[in-house]
């Protein structure tokens, strides 16, 4: 017996899992060097869906680079124009009106529980539930109406617009919404009958991934997988931008930092932006949804055809875009995956001189060798769904 | 471990559970649709394949000022323009690479005179790239294949953005209004 063991010959395996495999959520490539069925090292590359947004964004007006931030996280492009927007605005020095703040609160939220209920289905399609993944997309199928009513577009919305957003909502959307919105708890206990206490769900997830708070914080992540590791922190709450100020919700946070808490507080996400977008749709006020800045909103278009000077303004905005003050900036906003910054160094033009991209994708896809190492080769997959990376953020 | 946590374990109770939605939801309709033979009824103001907007002398609206091209974030849309008899701008050609547009109607808010517009037709296929290169013609045609009668008239009128009354506020906004149907 001991000479089989001396003279049988093992050595460690490399094998490349993507950029095309089902479960890596994109074309995301992770190198792993396998000892049996234990991940001994893990490389991510990325890189594959790269577009250069960044670069494009130098060439575009203020107003037209919108639409390169739908490309970023596709599936909740609402949430990356908000966030777009507000960096905007905040360069620009201007405010929306208080109806544009609920209306794009309420869209934001939206944005957010269609991203979460993807999350859930692709993660327990991953480990192996194929039932909640044809649940989750019935719900979200309704989101997805409610925006093409809105916007006429369903995925690549192009929705706000800097100093507001683009059109009022209609009487019918808010009730459709409301209706959701009352309708939407049950969904939830739903999706928890199915996997919160199930057992294989547990013996695939719960400690698994284990990253403790301070090395989140170490790692610069952000979303619901810092908060899994206990750490109270959204930017929805602590620097609250449109109208999350006035609204109350809980940010619920997770004690031990695997997989089964990052999810159940992925599930108390869902249920607080709910909560949220009752209470925007209960609170809305009346008003008007764009700001009134001439300098940095395109004129109304029924002026536009009848005064010259709105005519002007119309082409000076379009082509030259409109005069900014110089410096620069960053402004955080919470998305589905974590917090999405924008810089912009603006040197006085219509056009940033630089525009970056902070991806909480990218920093999400780096602490992937820091959850997979020493353990099984099948737990990777449970990380990669867990940490919620979209490629298309990822790599701009 | 408690009695119950033994109970449950042993009895296979969160799956039974789930098997039962599972069961439940069995016998309620069914939210898909089967696709080439029901079609989906698309909102009002979706945003599809363009069309070119006709007056009612049915001659072409666009007189080439070229602000949608300057708008356009994919840079997909080509006008070529030369000087008419009574030197005026003609559009000799007018061009959208349909595979390149991202479909965000930004053309729709830049155009001063209504001339550009998005049809609500998704489905459209080819077998070359070349029939996605619209031409003038293949826009205008456009325009009287999927905006016959009213619709073309109305389309301004509901898509225009922005309006005089986004920036003040109007009477009549969307606002809640109690639960209707409470239980």
């Amino acid at each position: 017996m001991e000479d089989i063991e001396k003279t049988f010959e093992t050595r460690e395996l490399t094998i490349s899992m993507g950029p095309q495999h089902p479960a890596t959520h994109g074309v995301l490539r992770l190198v792993l060097n396998l000892d049996g069925e234990t991940v001994v090292k893990c490389t991510p590359y990325v890189g594959y869906l790269h577009r250069g947004i960044e670069k494009l964004g130098e060439n575009r007006t203020y107003f037209a680079a919108l639409p390169l931030s739908d490309r970023l996280d596709y599936i909740s492009s609402m949430n990356n124009n908000v966030g777009y927007v507000n960096a905007v605005e905040k360069l620009f020095g201007i405010e929306a009106p208080e109806r544009a703040k609920f209306i794009r609160t309420m869209v934001a939220e939206m944005g957010r529980i269609s991203s979460h209920i993807i999350w859930l289905g692709t993660h327990v399609l991953d480990i192996g539930a194929t039932t909640p993944f044809l649940y989750a997309f019935r719900e979200r199928e309704v989101i997805m109406d409610l925006f093409e009513m809105l916007c006429g577009a369903r995925l690549t919305v192009s929705y706000p617009r800097v100093g507001g957003v683009r059109n009022d909502i209609s009487q019918e959307f808010l009730d459709r919404l409301y209706e959701f919105v009352l309708d939407f708890p049950s969904k939830m206990d739903d999706y928890e009958t199915l996997v919160t206490e199930n057992r294989i769900w547990k013996s695939r997830t719960v400690g698994i991934g284990v990253i403790s708070a301070e090395e989140a914080v170490n790692w610069g992540l952000t979303g619901a997988v810092l908060r899994g590791s206990g750490v109270d922190y959204d930017v929805r709450k602590y620097a609250p931008y449109d109208a999350y100020d006035k609204m109350e919700f809980d940010i619920p946070i997770g004690r031990k930092g695997d997989c089964y808490d990052r999810y159940l507080v992925k599930m108390g996400e869902m249920r607080q932006a709910n909560r949220i977008l009752k209470q925007c749709i209960e609170k809305l006020p009346a008003g008007p949804v764009m700001a009134d800045a001439p300098k940095f909103t395109l004129p109304p278009k029924d002026m536009v055809l009848k005064d010259m000077e709105h005519l002007i303004h119309q082409f000076i905005l379009i082509t030259k875009g409109p005069t900014v003050p110089e410096g620069e900036l960053y402004m955080g906003t919470e998305v589905p995956k974590g917090e999405l910054g924008f810089y912009f160094v603006s040197d006085g033009t219509g056009k940033p001189y630089r525009m970056r991209v902070r991806a909480p994708s990218f920093i999400h896809a780096s602490v992937l060798p820091r959850l997979c190492e020493g353990g099984l080769i099948a737990d990777v997959i449970a990380n990669i769904g867990t940490i919620d990376i979209v490629l298309g953020e990822c790599d701009r | 471990m408690t009695a119950g946590k033994l109970i449950r374990t042993i009895f296979f109770i969160e799956i039974l559970q789930g098997m039962a939605l599972t069961l439940r939801t069995m016998f309620t309709p069914a939210v898909t649709r089967r696709y080439p033979k029901v079609k989906r009824p698309v909102q009002p103001g979706f945003r599809g394949l363009h069309a070119l907007a006709k007056n009612e002398e049915g001659k072409m609206k666009c007189v080439g000022c070229g602000l949608c091209g300057a708008y356009c974030p994919s840079q997909c849309i080509h006008i070529y323009t030369t000087e008419g008899e009574d030197h005026n701008k003609v559009v000799d050609r007018y061009e959208i690479e349909v595979l390149r547009c991202v479909y965000c109607g930004f053309c729709v808010e830049a155009c001063p005179f209504g001339a550009i517009s998005l049809s609500e037709h998704y489905e459209y296929s080819g077998y070359s790239r070349k029939e996605f290169y619209m031409t003038k013609e293949k826009l205008l045609a456009n325009w009287d294949k999927y905006f016959t009668g009213k619709k073309g008239e109305r389309y301004y009128k509901d898509f225009w953005r922005p309006k005089s009354e986004d920036f003040h506020g109007y009477e009549g906004q969307a606002m809640f209004k109690g639960i209707k149907n409470e239980k």
